[in-house]
């Protein structure tokens, strides 16, 4: 039962992010769009780090948005 | 000599020939250079923009992948640049994989679909009831402080979370192999206990 994080990209061997891949970059953002920290998402240090840059590149190309629901 | 990605987001008001034939003036830039090659080029198609960007709500999204010595990305761009019916464009270093599209082509990312799927999907913050009763005991054993601060589920989150922290700084080996160590204690415990306070406590003085 007990309960232990491990890092979403870790479990299934990633070795980069894909800034493209629009969806799973969500997980990784509040629901105002804002990049979820460490504590709350298991990442580890390494692929927060990616995690960052790739969501950052993929607000730039509107695959995700920078503040969720400006523009509603 | 470098491998590049670079990704295109058209006004969708534009015809495929039409984008067809842009890209295909862009790539003259690249293939100037010594040994350059275009790779891959994929069509993603129009996709809803996560934003509006010059009051457009879609985009056509065209990836390509190419070599090409790095000189000739100046003018590469600049073409790019002084295309307004190029809403957007990202070039960055290739990370090797292929520019697959992603599963919800078509759709995009509509605000309105991803509230509902990150609400199922979006790593939750731990959950304090599941932490095991075994890893308490474990931990009492090491540190006798067990049951001094009774500040509750809440404490032992925010601490475990600053154990994370002091991993980091101390972590010169892989952010992977962290976990195997004195991050455990932390983690394991993050539910419940107070011994999972102390553990991160001590870790973080020790690093500091």
């Amino acid at each position: 039962m007990a309960y232990k994080k491990v890092c979403r990209f870790c479990e299934v061997g990633a070795r980069r992010i894909d800034y493209k891949d629009g969806p799973t970059l969500e997980r990784f953002l509040t629901d105002r769009g804002k990049i979820l920290p460490r504590r709350a998402t298991g990442t580890c240090a390494r692929h927060q780090r990616q995690l960052g840059t790739a969501i950052k590149r993929a607000r730039h190309l509107a695959l995700v948005p920078y503040i969720q629901g400006y523009y509603d | 000599m470098r491998d590049y990605e670079v990704v295109y987001i058209f006004k969708s008001s534009l015809g495929t020939e039409d984008i067809e034939s842009r890209v295909q003036t862009y790539h003259e830039k690249i293939l100037a250079g010594p040994d350059a090659a275009i790779t891959a080029v994929v069509h993603w198609g129009k996709r809803e923009l996560a934003y509006p960007i010059e009051d457009e709500k879609n985009g056509y999204y065209v990836v390509a992948q190419f070599s090409a010595p790095p000189e000739v990305l100046t003018g590469f761009e600049r073409v790019l640049k002084l295309d307004d019916d190029l809403l957007r464009h990202l070039v960055v270093i290739s990370e090797g994989e292929l520019p697959t599209p992603p599963a919800d082509i078509g759709g995009g990312p509509g605000r309105g679909d991803d509230q509902d799927d990150s609400d199922d999907v979006r790593p939750k913050p731990r959950s304090h009831d599941d932490s095991g009763d075994d890893n308490s005991s474990n931990d009492d054993a090491g540190d006798d402080d067990a049951g001094d601060d009774d500040a509750g589920d809440d404490d032992a989150a925010d601490d475990a979370g600053d154990d994370d922290a002091g991993d980091e700084d101390a972590g010169d080996d892989d952010a992977g192999d962290d976990d195997a160590g004195d991050d455990d204690a932390g983690d394991d415990d993050a539910g419940d206990d107070d011994a999972a306070d102390d553990a991160g406590d001590d870790n973080a003085e020790q690093e500091a």
